[in-house]
């Protein structure tokens, strides 16, 4: 579903990617490792087509998302929707008055009637708890309220693959259990999970699947997440723990 | 591993001088992020009232004022924002008292000059009129969350995507205002004597603002990409009216003929 | 006398509230400002892609904290920048506008600081008068002085002016009341200051301080952002100094027109209704609006009729200048047409 080929990215003289390969199927619960700096946000964004690689090509679906073939209104509108993604810091991701009229953005872009958007946004507000901050300013809301907004605001396009970028940081043990228990599930039906994370305690029993980056930018290790985890040398030796 | 210098305990005298400007830019930003904080329904009709009439309304009522000559129908004015007030929570209701009390003295202290050369009817009036405005704005933007207050203006033509931009603003109002309240309080810590260069200080943290802002922006569109935005916003008029509603209307068409009498 | 209007006035802060100003004069302005934000809006969605359009917003919660920012001076006091030049320097002019303009409407509409009928009057002075003023400086003094020095400097001329000039169009829109709008017995209805009072009540701590101030913040910031990312600022395309200083030279000399007009006509409101009130028209009152008859009330007759005449050459200029940049727009476009061709 997903393939790398080679893809390099650079800024400004700076290598952030450096020659990698993925291959990633449906259905998969990935982690993406690695210590601060080697490019794991970085490849997350490349991605979700926020930003392109300077070499090499990435398939989504087997059609090559490019500069140009992102152009393509209505091709970007049903790629975002395939695949959603959950930002690092949840400040900027929300954007709308009310956290109904967030999680309603993606919804109302693709066009539901509004009987379906009031399902959808109620069920997603059910799924993460956070009913009683519906009409709540964004900005208002605790940090743990705010990264579960912004996961229903990206669940509520019902993506195929959800991507997270270190949703652990800033959550208290509860919410991360709470986290924890959600990706399992969103997985367990069927959505394609990709995460970068640091942190190792709660998120047991999520990832099947681990990929490490090294301090070079490129990938030291593709394998079982358990194998690496167990990997204590492995890991002190890359900076990881 | 540790100099010597860290070793030993200094003997420092700081010279006596204020940086009040660091106190002052907090005070204001903290005074900004709670104004817009606060800003949510309360219980209470008149928080309940439609929005966008209130706005249409309130500023109706705000040129009548700006035009009116009439004492007497800005003393009625005054009666209805009195009972407006009273409707109002009370922490509210202190808040828009004390705000309102401000700036009439210092309108007042402006027109001593013009008074005593004789222009006493007009100027009483000014005052009148600075009050009503400031009480009538106060209720409005107390008792009306600004998404709202922001949505009606698009009654003026204004396209729906500066009225997006608009909501972004109070957004981000927030976010920098903590951002540069951290950033001062970090001045404040370090303040531990006198510099000559205090304005390179504030210069560099409103620089570190600018920068800031515009990395969000740039975060932010990116997450709107991510959203299927392509450049189109709409907005949805909220048209459902309910039984205060009318009664609220119809009491202002009452002020409304009253201008009129007395305007004639 | 003076002292309490230079406490006033002559404040810190250059938002004019409600009240001080007609509604005729406020509704003027309001319309002159509709082709400006326009302007601004076309221009905007030319230069600045989809993706950047969250930067308006942050650059209006950028422009709108600025004026919280509390500057020493010395002497242990403090003062308020605007911010506008800054704004038009690192963002350019046209985002400037809208920037501030949307910063000045949460002031008024959500803050309750400034009028909001007189926002337009609010919004053409730190909003257009200012952005662009510091624009054309900048870019003239960078064109002369072509070093790093002539840029700080060009940058502190650009706030220091800038300033000034909104300043003087707040005075004069301040002034103008008490000629164009008075009652029966011919006393002012609104702000009751005249030109004589309210262009030095302004000017002189503007031109003194708040100006400096000015100055002082925009070149300190420019310089910081300058250093770390000198990318950001903005750079325009086509840097043309118009020859239309020549051309509003000549016109200014030739043309006392705009306001007055209109201000005499929307003036005679004042005297209808005081007609319903009174009775009869007041001779003082049916003089007030013909500038070559006498005014027996003050007596400064020669001074008042000077004044107007400035007043209405400048905003002739603006008038024009607005003219003359949509015609220096469309000409420009035709030229392009005709280098591609």
């Amino acid at each position: 579903m997903i393939r790398l080929e080679d893809v390099s990215f650079k800024y400004k003289n700076k290598v952030a990617l450096n020659k990698i390969d993925i291959n990633i199927e449906e259905g998969e619960s990935i982690a993406i490792i690695g210590p601060n700096g080697s490019g794991k946000s970085t490849l997350l964004k490349l991605l979700n087509g926020i930003i392109f690689a300077s070499q090499g090509k990435y398939f989504f679906d087997e059609t090559e998302i490019s500069e140009e073939t992102i152009k393509d209104n209505k091709f970007s509108k049903s790629f975002h929707k395939k695949i959603g993604f959950v930002f690092q810091n949840s400040d900027t991701q929300l954007f709308c008055s009310t956290v109904f009229e967030e999680i309603a953005f993606g919804p109302i872009q693709m066009g539901l009637s509004n009987e379906d958007i009031e399902k959808r946004v109620s069920s997603c507000l059910r799924m993460l708890n956070i009913e009683k901050v519906k009409d709540e300013h964004p900005y208002n809301l605790s940090g743990g309220e705010k990264k579960r907004v912004a996961i229903a605001s990206v669940l509520a396009l019902n993506p195929e693959v959800l991507v997270l970028d270190e949703p652990m940081n800033g959550i208290d043990p509860k919410g991360k259990k709470f986290l924890k228990e959600l990706l399992i599930m969103l997985n367990k039906s069927g959505k394609t999970i990709i995460c970068a994370t640091h942190d190792f305690e709660y998120v047991e029993g999520i990832f099947k699947r681990g990929i490490v980056f090294s301090e070079n930018h490129n990938i030291i290790r593709d394998d079982r997440y358990e194998n690496i985890i167990k990997d204590k040398q492995f890991l002190e030796e890359h900076n990881i723990i | 591993m540790i100099d010597e210098w860290l070793l030993e305990k200094d003997s420092y005298i700081p010279k006596g001088e204020k940086n009040s400007y660091i106190e002052k830019s907090i005070f204001s930003m903290v005074k900004t992020v709670s104004i817009i904080r606060e800003n949510k329904i309360k219980e209470g009709i008149i928080y309940h009232i439609n929005p966008l009439l209130k706005v249409v309304i309130s500023i109706l009522n705000l040129i009548f004022i700006a035009i009116t000559r009439s004492f007497i129908y800005v003393g009625i004015f005054d009666i209805y924002l009195l009972s407006a007030l009273l409707m109002m929570d009370k922490r509210d209701r202190i808040r828009i008292i004390k705000m309102s009390l401000i700036f009439p003295i210092i309108t007042f202290i402006a027109l001593i000059p013009a008074i005593l050369m004789g222009n006493i009817y007009n100027s009483l009036l000014i005052l009148q009129k600075v009050l009503s405005t400031i009480v009538l704005m106060s209720i409005l933007s107390h008792t009306t969350r600004w998404s709202d207050i922001n949505k009606a203006l698009k009654l003026m033509f204004i396209p729906d995507i500066i009225i997006w931009i608009m909501d972004i603003t109070i957004k981000y109002i927030v976010l920098l205002a903590e951002y540069s309240i951290d950033l001062l309080f970090a001045l404040k810590l370090r303040s531990v004597g006198s510099s000559k260069d205090k304005n390179k200080f504030i210069s560099s943290i409103v620089g570190n603002v600018f920068l800031k802002s515009y990395k969000m922006s740039e975060e932010m569109s990116s997450a709107m990409e991510c959203r299927g935005f392509v450049g189109e916003y709409s907005i949805s008029k909220n048209l459902t009216f309910k039984k205060y509603d009318y009664i609220y209307v119809i009491i202002n068409l009452g002020m409304f003929l009253l201008f009129a009498i007395k305007f004639v | 006398m003076a002292i309490f209007v230079f406490k006033e006035f002559g404040g810190v802060k250059m938002h004019i509230p409600d009240n001080y100003l007609s509604p005729s004069t406020c509704a003027t302005f309001g319309v002159a400002m509709v082709p400006v934000w326009r302007r601004a809006i076309i221009k905007i969605k030319q230069e600045v892609t989809r993706q950047k359009m969250p930067l308006l917003g942050v650059c209006a919660a950028f422009s709108f904290l600025v004026m919280m920012f509390n500057i020493p001076l010395p002497g242990g006091t403090t003062g308020h920048a605007v911010g506008a030049a800054l704004a038009a320097i690192l963002l350019g002019p046209y985002c400037a506008v809208i920037s501030v303009t949307i910063a000045l409407t949460v002031q008024a509409l959500f803050f309750g600081d400034g009028g909001v009928l007189a926002l337009a009057v609010n919004c053409f002075n730190m909003a257009f008068i200012m952005p662009f003023t510091a624009h054309y400086v900048f870019n003239f003094i960078k064109s002369f002085i072509k070093n790093k020095k002539g840029e700080h400097i060009g940058v502190f001329i650009a706030g220091y002016v800038s300033l000034n000039i909104a300043a003087l169009f707040t005075a004069i829109e301040f002034g103008i009341q008490p000629i164009l709008f008075k009652d029966g017995a011919g006393l002012p209805i609104y702000s009751p200051y005249g030109l004589a009072i309210a262009i030095p009540a302004m000017m002189i701590p503007h031109l003194l301080v708040a100006g400096v101030l000015e100055g002082i913040i925009t070149t300190g910031v420019y310089s910081y952002v300058k250093k770390l990312t000198p990318e950001i600022i903005y750079k325009e395309s086509k840097n043309r100094i118009k020859p239309l200083y020549f051309l509003i030279g000549i016109l200014v000399l030739a043309t006392p027109l705009g306001l007055l007009a209109t201000g005499t006509a929307w003036g005679e409101w004042g005297a209808e209704e005081v007609q319903e009130l009174v009775g009869f028209i007041p001779n003082g009152m049916k003089n007030g609006f013909n500038f070559s008859a006498p005014m027996p009330d003050y007596g400064l007759e020669g001074l008042k009729e000077y004044f107007a005449y400035i007043l209405s050459a400048l905003v002739g200029i603006t008038v024009i200048f607005l003219i003359i940049k949509l015609w220096g727009k469309v000409s420009y476009k035709n030229s392009q047409k005709v280098q591609n061709d």
